[in-house]
């Protein structure tokens, strides 16, 4: 039994998409200026509405299109606490967590009166997302096997990558988002108001926090579970600081997570408690936390020494 | 200059009327919002509601509140979590004080439930005179370390203390069931995820009998007015203060920041650490997987809503308590899921959190309106 196998990476392209998803979005509010540590609230109320519609109309697309429109309402709402009340993001960030775990075991109970998880029930099962198997994807050799058969969604964020690159270097709007949380009085003067390019990069974030929510609960697994979203916001948000707020490093960053994570079900074949093992990500995520900031210490202590 | 004159008047005021109507504010219209989800939920709110203040008072009728509420069980569990609230919003404020913020809370106090539970396994049969202190002692050192760890990664390499604290949490948590489910699991055969039951004369004696009111509040109560003591009347207390107004400042004045920094973080884990000694030895009599519903998180919610001070915490704190021990009559009661407190005290956060944006957008907008009235007024003034 081989430990690196096809298998391993099919697990590292799923365990790092969610993640990436919503990095995609907290590097959004990162470089607008907002330090946003409520994305681990807005993935799990995007998981619990995506089953919820999934499982009254039958149709897994428009759950994702309700994980995601209620995405935009949150990240509304989580604009109008920070940019116009100007409230503390790090109180409604954490407020917005506590929110997200209270509504979404309350209405669990309330609309579905079952408790801890949701399947579904017998007579309706949750329709989750279709896999995509092509023979030719799969015919391509070495990675065909690891790239053929996925959740939809990693091709999405396969093609959402570049898009949100595109959009924060090469777009007059992206440019704006960065200036508004580099040099807001610059954009100001300019006659732009980083207020809005703030109101812009929340609703963003929102939206991409209700693609991963929705991913985790129809791609992944086909279910709703209590906390399903298990701290990934704030793997998101450490991905996005080891990225330096890049969407291309910082999708490396959600593969390396994507890889640890996928390494700790790969080590329970050989007999390694599931406790130690479940406990790899949160600690790589630790060391590279530290890991960044050292190297960036580093090279600024380089840059005095070269001037 | 001008400035700093105004911080020190209103800082002498004792009471901040204003903050105090809007905190009222807060909680009265957070209730409202609660009563208009049941309401929309097929709930009957007024029902539920009463039946809440029965779940944490154990009393039917105000008569007998007076009379005989020290007898109630629930009324003991309102005043134990009354106990965890404070402690764990105190030590949220230390770390606060200083412009730390330790959000592990919930991994230190679960490192130290299981380590002290298993001081009493080891140490079992031995006089409880030594086995409390030692495990009193294991489970600060252990809560203490484990928020040293990101601690010393803020101070020294200014690495996002909120994200370590968050993630070192579910390591430690992950960790605990690791070992109950392990090399720490009892022998019992009725129970699995925990240590071994803790003898009987280890276990501090109950207060009110059935609830988890015992004799660990005489401790918290100890451990909550030091904090408060060392906080706002010692050289200790200001020295944090300062820093967490200015670090920079307080660098350049000679003030050991780094250190008292640490030590905040080190104290404020110790204190979560002992609060789960006290779950494991007052109420549970073993550790068990998901011995902390949350403790913490609520603990840090009651620090945010009184804006980090000491006595606020203390007050708040039997509300919440109240609340949240009320939640589980109200859904054996009334049937609503008790999930609902949590939604309230989230709410409660949001209007405390704007309040201050609010006043002043309406502020902004009074003046702003006054003036344009002015104008017109001089222009027809003028005008004629």
């Amino acid at each position: 039994m081989n430990i690196f196998s096809a298998g391993l990476f099919k697990q590292m392209l799923r365990s790092a998409t969610p993640v990436a998803l919503a990095a995609m979005g907290g590097l959004m509010t990162e470089h607008a200026g907002i330090m946003n540590i409520g994305m681990d609230g807005m993935i799990l109320i995007g998981a619990f509405v995506a089953v919820s519609f999934s499982y009254f109309t039958g149709s897994a697309a428009i759950g994702v299109l309700a994980a995601v429109l209620v995405g935009v309402l949150i990240g509304l709402f989580f604009a109008l606490f920070v940019v116009k009340f100007k409230s503390d993001e790090f109180i409604i960030g954490t407020a917005l967590n506590i929110l997200a775990g209270g509504a979404t075991v309350f209405l669990l109970r309330a609309i579905f009166n079952v408790k801890g998880t949701f399947q579904g029930t017998a007579d309706r099962p949750l329709s989750g997302l279709p896999l995509i198997n092509s023979s030719f994807i799969g015919n391509i050799p070495v990675i065909g096997g690891i790239i053929n058969g996925n959740s939809l969604f990693v091709y999405l964020t396969w093609l959402f990558v570049p898009l949100v690159w595109v959009f924060l270097y090469r777009t007059p709007y992206g440019f704006w988002i960065r200036a508004a949380g580099e040099n807001p009085g610059a954009l100001r003067t300019a006659g732009i108001s980083p207020e809005k390019m703030k109101w812009i990069s929340s609703i963003l974030c929102g939206a991409f926090c209700g693609f991963a929510g929705a991913h985790l609960s129809l791609g992944n697994v086909t279910m709703f579970s209590e906390g399903m979203s298990n701290n990934r916001g704030f793997i998101a948000f450490a991905c996005v600081i080891f990225g330096g707020a890049n969407p291309l490093k910082v999708y490396l960053a959600a593969l390396i997570f994507g890889f640890f994570d996928a390494l700790g079900y790969r080590l329970q074949e050989y007999r390694i408690s599931p406790y130690l093992t479940s406990m790899i990500p949160y600690v790589i995520t630790v060391v590279m936390m530290v890991y960044v900031v050292v190297r960036q210490q580093r090279r600024r202590i380089a840059q005095k020494a070269g001037e | 200059m001008l400035s700093e004159k105004k911080g020190k008047t209103q800082k002498t005021k004792i009471i901040d009327w204003s903050y105090l109507f809007s905190l009222f504010l807060s909680i009265v219209l957070a209730l409202l919002v609660g009563a208009l989800i049941m309401a929309a939920t097929g709930h009957n709110p007024g029902k539920a509601y009463l039946a809440l203040a029965q779940g944490a008072t154990g009393c039917s009728s105000i008569g007998e509140f007076f009379t005989s509420v020290f007898t109630k069980r629930q009324f003991g569990n309102t005043l134990e979590y009354t106990m965890v609230l404070t402690l764990t919003g105190l030590a949220c404020v230390l770390g606060a004080r200083v412009g730390i913020f330790n959000v592990g809370g919930e991994g230190q106090l679960y490192l130290g439930a299981i380590c002290s539970a298993q001081v009493g396994v080891i140490l079992s049969g031995m006089s409880p005179w030594l086995v409390i202190p030692c495990a009193v002692l294991v489970a600060m050192a252990v809560g203490g370390f484990y928020a040293w760890i990101p601690g010393v990664l803020k101070v020294k390499l200014k690495v996002n203390e909120v994200i370590t604290t968050i993630m070192l949490n579910s390591v430690a948590i992950y960790f605990c069931s690791f070992l109950s489910n392990g090399p720490w699991q009892t022998t019992e055969s009725t129970r699995r995820g925990g240590t071994q039951t803790l003898a009987g004369e280890l276990r501090f004696p109950r207060l009110i009998q059935g609830s988890s009111l015992s004799t660990a509040i005489i401790g918290s109560a100890v451990v909550a007015l030091l904090v408060w003591y060392v906080l706002s009347k010692t050289t200790t207390g200001y020295e944090m203060k300062l820093i967490g107004q200015n670090s920079r400042f307080s660098f350049f004045s000679g003030l050991k920041v780094d250190t008292i920094t640490i030590w905040a973080m080190v104290v404020s884990g110790a204190i979560c650490g002992l609060v789960g000694m006290f779950e494991v030895y007052g109420v549970k009599g073993s550790y068990q997987d998901g011995i902390s519903n949350d403790f913490y998180f609520d603990g840090l919610l009651v620090a945010m809503i009184m804006r980090y001070n000491p006595v606020g915490i203390m007050l708040m704190s039997i509300f919440f308590a109240f609340l949240k021990v009320g939640a589980t009559g109200m859904e054996l009661i009334a049937g609503v899921p008790g999930e609902l407190y949590r939604i309230i005290q989230a709410i409660v956060i949001f209007f405390m959190a704007a309040e201050k944006g609010i006043s002043g957008l309406v502020k902004a907008n009074v003046e702003k309106s006054r003036a344009k009235r002015e104008a017109k007024q001089r222009l027809k003034e003028e005008t004629v």
